[in-house]
């Protein structure tokens, strides 16, 4: 293998020396020409073997850039796997103190939600081995998904703990029961209907009870909901096994609840502050200030506020938001100024919702919210 | 009702699963019966709108042509490319589909295709055809800098070497650096087979769609990715990045093939190339620019007549445009043709457990069509929402496009998939199974659905199986 042409020393060098075997595909002359050319023939020098290694070959020298171009094979840091590192349109908060809805997580086999004051030990055997996609631009959170720990088990369901922030929900529903007559009115006809929604009592609370079952996978879903904070918590139990499915119900008799939580949840009871929905327009607002967007971007941004009890934004959550659209909102919404919100004549903190960028389709007109 | 339930659990007499009674399911793998799949559309063979067929034809001879650097017939190739051919990539099971069993790519240095390059680690004959990513630029040290996003494709091959690529001397890029610093991620080929039918679904189709499934029990609610210009709905390509099968094509000619066209004029230099990650660098050197004899190097020929007279991408858009869906087929398991009780109960199930939700079997109905009458008021039965959705952490491949982060995908459309060899955005898999498993990860909106399939029979499992491999 002869190396006389400059085709053959571009392959040497793409090999070896990427940033320099570049400069040397462009040995054209210039102030830089003869270095350039002395790595040409430092490269011609080489031996045949090492040319025949390719790209495969050992880095000789550190290179003099990055790019695509880098030719060190070891001792590198690896991007980990599993990891997402670029990220869409994803949720934050303007702190870290303030409990969010995504914020549970499950530990030592407990699930644990502080904004929702969720506390649910899970059955014994289950497990979440993975945890849910980030909120969406519709105001869906998936806050636990739980299943057997051992998947070759005979025990084998689903448990699927969701929130559906009614701020935001393209669903044309105002409360609880009304998202759950919806749910049942439609039914893909995939499904059958086992039992309309009923109330009932779980953990001392009222939910809204729902169950349908598809007759070719022989699966039944249990659908339990309750309002907290203007969102319809929901907890969705699906197995082949309807004596699972009693038991998994049973077992959520040992949930805990905060004592606001209820069909006619979001009054702000303890320290949770009250959920009016649409507060952020009209009168209540004595100062609004736009954000400046530097780019036209195509999503909605859903956005929940707390508003203290002296008119200012407090706390602002972002359910689903590219980073520059964040800190234009932020910016923005630092300037609005509240009337304060009084209850039984005490200013009271207040948490609604605000949607920036594209407005997200509905399935029809939304009724009023529930305040 | 606790009252109740508390009876049930008492006397209920509920089947429970018994693992490992029932046999194991099976892929039945790709399906080698001919289903007609890569015909015209039935007014497209109609000639409905006189002069379509030809365009059709035409659009499908230059989709198989193999283009050179200069001096033949077909220039333009380079100076940095993943194939010289449509067709070489969009084979399976016909000309317009996803890549072949056998990999050209693995013969393009052998063949003189690329002669002086070095074949990358990841290309063997029998593995899917692809293009490489590197999601982030490198820095001084050789790691990855995750500050840095890259994501744009890293070009195989080159033409140096090549006698009519005159003095061009390029280096390749570094894709054993990547594999050492896990810095590479990779695409197959979309079939193209009905694209003309998704071009032609209006936005609002979509999102009326939207809205009605984010009224799911399962915890999915997906995204649209956008067109920067214009802001309509995106829709082709693994992320949806793609607005029309012009740009589609006009990009993939650029970018898979080297050849600057009318919609992407210039030659594209790599990511790093041209100055992204801090190299310094200001573009693809002068002795591998105008290879051609002129830019665009796919122009139209206004001193020709009929079809000839049009561009190569406005060639190719015609002809993808003009592909039918790939038809549903029989399918064959272990030599035996499945029972169409199976295929149906499959296709039940596979609404029931959710599938449908992100693979919707018919996301709506198209617009009239100025171009042929197949086009309009027709159903799309691509099995796909072509919404965005969150894939969790076994999938992301940390590369954002447009509105589309790291881990969200386009759904796949699933029509075709019975004569699909490699699955999922990078081919890993040739395994249906697989590819459902990997649908449950850590960040995916999928895991609940994969759930319900984990919480079928095998029996049920391999009727979805089937269905799967019917369409």
């Amino acid at each position: 293998m002869r190396f006389a042409s400059s085709f053959q020393l571009g392959r040497l060098e793409a090999s070896d020396q990427p940033r320099r075997s570049f400069d040397a595909a462009r040995c054209e002359g210039g102030e830089t020409m003869r270095s350039r050319c002395l790595h040409l023939l430092v490269a011609i020098a080489l031996p045949v073997s090492l040319l025949a290694n390719g790209q495969d070959s050992k880095a000789k020298s550190q290179p003099e850039n990055g790019g695509d171009f880098s030719n060190v094979t070891s001792a590198v840091t690896k991007v980990p796997t599993g990891v997402i590192l670029i990220k869409g349109a994803w949720s934050s908060a303007s702190d870290s103190v303030t409990p969010v809805p995504e914020g549970g997580s499950v530990s030592n086999n407990v699930f644990e939600n502080e904004y929702f004051g969720m506390h649910y030990a899970l059955p014994s055997g289950w497990s979440e081995r993975y945890e849910g996609p980030p909120p969406s631009d519709s105001g869906r959170y998936v806050l636990a998904q739980i299943r057997p720990a051992d998947r070759n088990a005979k025990i084998r369901g689903n448990i699927l703990i969701t929130a559906q922030d009614m701020f935001f929900t393209p669903m044309p529903a105002g409360n609880v029961l009304q998202y759950m007559n919806y749910v049942k009115d439609h039914l893909p006809e995939d499904y059958k209907l086992e039992q309309p929604v009923t109330q009932t009592k779980i953990a001392g609370r009222s939910f809204d009870f729902l169950a349908y079952w598809s007759p070719v996978a022989q699966l039944h879903w249990y659908v339990l909901a309750m309002q907290s904070r203007c969102h319809t918590l929901e907890i969705v139990l699906s197995s082949q096994d309807t004596k699972l499915l009693g038991s998994l119900v049973l077992d959520l008799d040992k949930m805990t609840l905060p004592a606001e939580a209820g069909l006619t949840a979001g009054l702000g009871g303890g320290d949770a502050p009250v959920c009016i929905k649409g507060f952020a327009s009209g009168d209540h607002v004595i100062a609004r200030v736009d954000p400046i967007f530097s780019e036209a971007k195509f999503n909605p941004v859903p956005v929940r506020i707390i508003i203290d009890r002296k008119g200012k934004v407090k706390h602002i959550h972002f359910l689903s938001a590219f980073p520059d659209q964040a800190k234009a909102i932020t910016d923005a919404l630092n300037q609005w100024k509240f009337k304060p919100y009084l209850r039984d004549g005490i200013p009271a903190e207040v948490e609604t919702g605000l949607m920036f960028g594209r407005a997200p389709p509905t399935i029809a007109t939304q009724s009023s919210a529930t305040e | 009702m606790l009252k109740t339930l508390r009876l049930a659990a008492a006397f209920s007499t509920a089947v429970l699963f018994l693992a490992g009674m029932t046999e194991a399911q099976t892929d039945p793998g790709v399906q080698s019966g001919n289903r007609g799949t890569g015909a015209a559309l039935s007014s497209v063979l109609a000639n409905d709108n006189a002069g379509i067929l030809t365009f059709f034809n035409d659009g499908l001879s230059r989709f198989q042509e193999i283009e050179t650097v200069s001096g033949g017939a077909n220039n333009g190739l380079g100076p940095r490319f993943n194939s010289n051919s449509c067709s070489s990539c969009h084979a399976q099971p016909a000309i317009g589909g996803s890549g072949p069993a056998s990999n050209p790519q693995a013969q393009f240095i052998s063949s003189g295709v690329a002669p002086k390059d070095t074949m990358p680690y990841f290309i063997t004959s029998t593995g899917p055809t692809v293009e490489a990513r590197f999601p982030f630029y490198f820095n001084r040290s050789g790691s990855a800098n995750t500050s840095s996003p890259n994501g744009g494709v890293e070009d195989l091959f080159t033409v140096t070497g090549r006698s009519d690529a005159g003095a061009c001397s390029l280096p390749q890029p570094s894709f054993s650096a990547a594999q050492a610093a896990n810095n590479i991620i990779f695409r197959i080929p979309t079939p193209v087979f009905g694209a003309g039918l998704v071009e032609n679904l209006d936005d609002s189709t979509l999102l009326s769609n939207m809205a009605i499934n984010l009224n799911n029990r399962f915890g999915i609610s997906g995204a649209f990715n956008h067109n920067g210009n214009d802001g309509t709905i995106s829709r082709f390509g693994w992320k949806a990045q793609n607005k029309s099968l012009h740009i589609f094509t006009g990009e993939a000619y650029n970018v898979e093939m080297g050849i600057a066209n009318l919609l992407f004029p210039q030659d594209r230099p790599l990511p790093g190339e041209d100055g992204g990650g801090a190299t310094g660098l200001t573009g693809l050197p002068s002795t591998c620019l105008n290879l051609a004899g002129g830019y665009p190097e796919d122009t139209n020929n206004p001193g020709q007549t009929g079809s000839a007279i049009l561009d190569d991408v406005s060639a190719f858009a015609n002809f993808m445009r003009g592909l039918a869906p790939p038809p549903t087929g029989s399918v064959v398991l272990n030599g035996a043709t499945v029972a169409s009780s199976s295929i149906s109960n499959g296709a039940s199930l596979f609404s029931s457990i959710g599938c449908a939700t992100c693979h919707n079997p018919t996301p709506g109905t198209t617009q009239k069509s100025k171009i042929t009458g197949s086009l309009g008021s027709a159903p799309v039965n691509a099995y796909s929402d072509f919404e965005i959705h969150h894939m969790g952490t076994t999938l992301t491949d940390n590369v954002g496009q447009g509105g589309a982060g790291g881990d969200q995908f386009r759904t796949a459309p699933l029509w075709g998939l019975g004569q699909r060899i490699f699955l999922l955005h990078d081919g890993r898999t040739t395994s249906l199974l697989t590819a459902i498993e990997d649908h449950d990860s850590r960040g995916s909106e999928a895991t609940t659905v994969e759930g319900n399939f984990d919480n079928l029979n095998s029996s049920q499992q391999q009727d979805l199986l089937n269905f799967l491999r019917s369409l």
